[in-house]
């Protein structure tokens, strides 16, 4: 069906669409007009052939929106419930779950083309996308493996069988893939913390901890100081996770960040996305910490898996998808005052030092060429 | 085996021994001759008839741990150590895609072999992007697709599939191995080179960076520094200050020197920096190693003299040949890449003795001679190398592009 040594993107046509967080694919059935921006319009011109198989898939699509959620080959099956019973897992992070949850809509899949493969994984997309908006690390790995499975089919496998049971294996592969990632980053991680350093830590990140763990299990001496975390009382749950491995624990209140600052030489945090510029988005209070930190020259340090690259690229604060959490105040408010409940804040390329990856120890610099060098 | 390797033997053994008592100075001669002797390990080695870059990279990195422990301040030896790592992986990529293009070229003209073109067409394309992805540093897209280790048995892997129908190319085969070190053993005299002509690189920039009537600072000596200015003295009148940078006071030689081509010089010591810089309009130093950040490893007090020149909004200039580009991170640049010299250089031992650390009153005074000095990236404004000028930020692309991330733990 496919001539040898042929450029793939000329025989094997698909339409990729820009994802941004919160984004719905429209539904046409003019296939041709819905392609956007100059991407993947065959080189050879729109053929009959391409216009077949886009105008099959679309019509496709419309009997699967419903399949989804419902009975699918006989089976009921949900997207979202397989999607909570991989994030029940406590040592999976979110991203994992949902790379798995696609790689069980991939095994019950009934498509007869990759493309039409294709369409049913990113309608499980959408869906997970939908239950959860404010999700960024959710988001970016449901890109990347979008992304991964347009990229695979586009240059090898013609016979649909070999690619599903390809891409099967590759996702549930990575689950290990992540376990290695929070290895690798520990290692990479530990050896820029010296003996007698205290490092101030914010939010609870898995990551950050098992750096820490290693650190001290290849015998490093040092101190942490962890924010108390209002209103998650993340500082509680680090707080007991250090001291299980002896290492001498002090909790502040946020607000005492730059009162502790000079007694601080690094500051190093989690993240729960990486954005395009560098920066990163994290728990409330990192944006703080790091200006702070800037401020009296100590290095802010970001520990985070590559899965958390996300393709956004905030511009101010309020530029990301909002993310309320509710809030406990001591006393009754009146109900006539507002309040601001973010729970995450975006912190500038310019105010981190160094990002430590699977991929290796990034300048925030590094980041974007990472980005491209996937999405393009 | 050991045949083979007492060829070199000697010789590695007399670096390492060289290098440990700090006979070379400077990192141009030390990465000359370590890529000397590389070139010569290279070529005494015996490969056998396959995973001949697996043995020559074990070989290789045998021998470089053995340079780098010797001398592990002298950053430039572990840089081209892991160059000529890069070089042989290179090379070997290069070659595995050249002998799959070569076999599909040969049946093609055949009808009968047609299936064979097809699939070796086919396979080609998967071994282009196998090998674009060995090359490159670990991405999001090899997380999912492949360990690196499986996508060099892959590319090892398909020209066995093609040798079942090539016994006659089993000449061919010999041949590939007297390439690769054919080509290792070229691209490393071209190091060579480069290293040789990384003065004269940096210096045809001069005029680009110098103009009419400008004063600019330096302290201590460099020898790129040294050419860099002499370039721009042809073509630009200027003045130059220099800071004496003591202990070592070498920027008299400099003055001396400069003074030489007539350039108008001006002394000053290294506490009268900040007095003067806000008459300058350019800082211009050499370095001693640029790290993987666009930090920078550079005689002592050059630090001090970035933090005058940031506060003065004065350009600080970096000037660094590539063979000075080290992929590592500092974790402590402070106390771990520091060399701690006597400190007779800066008091003389008679006529302090008696208060210095061991006398029999006890310590009460120390004194710490250190030579280098960290520069964190945010103080330099431009780095010039050899291939020209690039922002500290960018520093981490030059390093993806000569060393390969396997290597950066040897």
């Amino acid at each position: 069906m496919f001539a040898a040594g042929q450029h793939a993107s000329t025989c094997h046509p698909h339409m990729i669409i820009a994802y941004r967080a919160g984004h719905k694919m429209k539904v046409s059935n003019m296939p041709v007009t819905e392609v956007k921006t100059g991407q993947d319009i065959p080189a050879g011109g729109v053929t009959f052939e391409w216009l077949r198989q886009a105008e099959d898939a679309s019509l496709h699509r419309d009997q699967e929106v419903h399949t989804v959620a419902g009975v699918y080959g006989g089976q009921p099956f949900s997207v979202i419930e397989e999607f909570n019973f991989w994030r029940s897992k406590p040592e999976l992070a979110e991203a994992v779950a949902a790379i798995k949850a696609l790689t069980a809509v991939i095994k019950r899949s009934e498509a007869s083309t990759m493309m039409g493969l294709e369409i049913e994984l990113r309608n499980a997309s959408d869906a997970l996308k939908a239950w959860d908006e404010t999700s960024i690390s959710l988001t970016a790995g449901c890109n990347l493996f979008l992304r991964y499975v347009t990229r695979t089919s586009a240059v090898e496998y013609e016979d649909i069988a070999a690619g599903k049971a390809r891409l099967i294996e590759r996702g549930e592969r990575f689950g290990e893939i992540s376990q290695k990632a929070r290895r690798t980053i520990a290692m990479l991680g530990q050896d820029f913390v010296h003996d007698g350093c205290t490092i101030l830590t914010h939010g609870f990140s898995r990551v950050v901890l098992a750096l820490l763990k290693l650190a001290t299990a290849n015998g490093k001496r040092f101190s942490v100081i962890c924010t108390e975390g209002r209103p998650d009382n993340t500082g509680a749950e680090v707080a007991k996770e250090l001291l299980s491995v002896g290492i001498p624990v002090t909790l502040i209140l946020d607000s005492g960040v730059a009162y502790m600052m000079e007694k601080v030489d690094m500051v190093l945090v989690g993240a729960e996305g990486v954005v395009e510029s560098g920066g990163i988005i994290n728990m409330l209070g990192t944006y703080q910490a790091a200006l702070v930190a800037r401020t009296m020259n100590k290095p802010v340090y970001v520990a985070a898996e590559s899965y958390k690259f996300a393709r956004l690229f905030p511009l101010d604060q309020r530029d990301m998808s909002p993310s309320p959490r509710h809030v406990d105040f001591a006393e009754p408010i009146p109900p006539e005052v507002t309040v601001e409940n973010s729970a995450r804040d975006y912190t500038p390329p310019q105010y981190l030092t160094l990002l430590f990856t699977d991929l290796g120890v990034l300048t925030p610099s590094a980041v974007s060429d990472e980005l491209i060098q996937l999405y393009l | 085996m050991v045949g083979t390797t007492s060829g070199y033997e000697a010789a590695v053994d007399q670096f390492v021994t060289k290098m440990r008592r700090r006979q070379v100075v400077g990192s141009q001669s030390s990465a000359k001759l370590t890529a000397e002797l590389l070139r010569l390990v290279v070529s005494h080695q015996r490969l056998p008839s396959s995973g001949q870059a697996a043995a020559l990279i074990e070989a290789v990195k045998a021998v470089g741990v053995r340079i780098i422990a010797a001398n592990p301040i002298e950053l430039a030896l572990g840089n081209i150590v892991r160059r000529v790592l890069h070089i042989i992986r290179e090379e070997d990529v290069s070659l595995a895609s050249d002998s799959i293009l070569d076999s599909t070229l040969d049946s093609d003209d055949e009808d009968e072999f047609g299936n064979v073109a097809r699939q070796s067409a086919l396979s080609a394309v998967s071994v282009a992007a196998a090998t674009r992805n060995t090359l490159r540093a670990p991405s999001l897209y090899n997380l999912l697709e492949s360990v690196p280790g499986t996508a060099a048995t892959q590319v090892a892997r398909v020209p066995s599939a093609t040798e079942s129908e090539a016994r006659s190319r089993s000449g061919d085969r010999n041949l590939m191995s007297r390439k690769l070190k054919h080509n290792v053993i070229e691209a490393i005299t071209e190091l060579l080179q480069e290293i040789d002509n990384c003065h004269s690189q940096v210096a045809e920039q001069a005029l680009e960076h110098i103009h009419q009537n400008e004063v600019i600072l330096t302290l201590g000596r460099s020898v790129t520094l040294r050419e860099f200015l002499k370039e721009a003295k042809k073509k630009r009148s200027f003045q130059v200050v220099i800071a004496e940078g003591a202990p070592r006071y070498q920027g008299h030689m400099l003055a001396r020197e400069l003074a030489d081509v007539d350039l108008q010089t001006t002394v000053i010591t290294d506490s009268a920096v900040f007095a003067m810089i806000s008459r300058v309009n350019m800082v211009i130093v050499g370095a001693h190693a640029v790290m993987a950040n666009g930090g920078v490893v550079a005689p002592v007090g050059l630090h001090m003299v970035a933090l005058a020149a940031r506060r003065h909004a004065v350009p600080f200039v970096v000037l660094a040949g590539v063979h000075k580009l080290c992929p590592q991170y500092p974790h402590n640049p402070d106390t771990l890449l520091n060399d701690l010299k006597s400190p007779s250089e800066i008091i003389d031992f008679g006529e302090f003795s008696d208060c210095l650390d061991g006398s029999p009153g006890g310590s009460r005074t120390h004194v710490v001679n250190p030579s280098f000095d960290y520069v964190p990236p945010e103080l330099v404004s431009l780095f010039i190398t050899d291939t020209g000028g690039h922002n500290p930020s960018y520093v981490y692309r030059l390093v993806a592009e000569y060393y390969s991330p396997e290597d950066y733990v040897l």
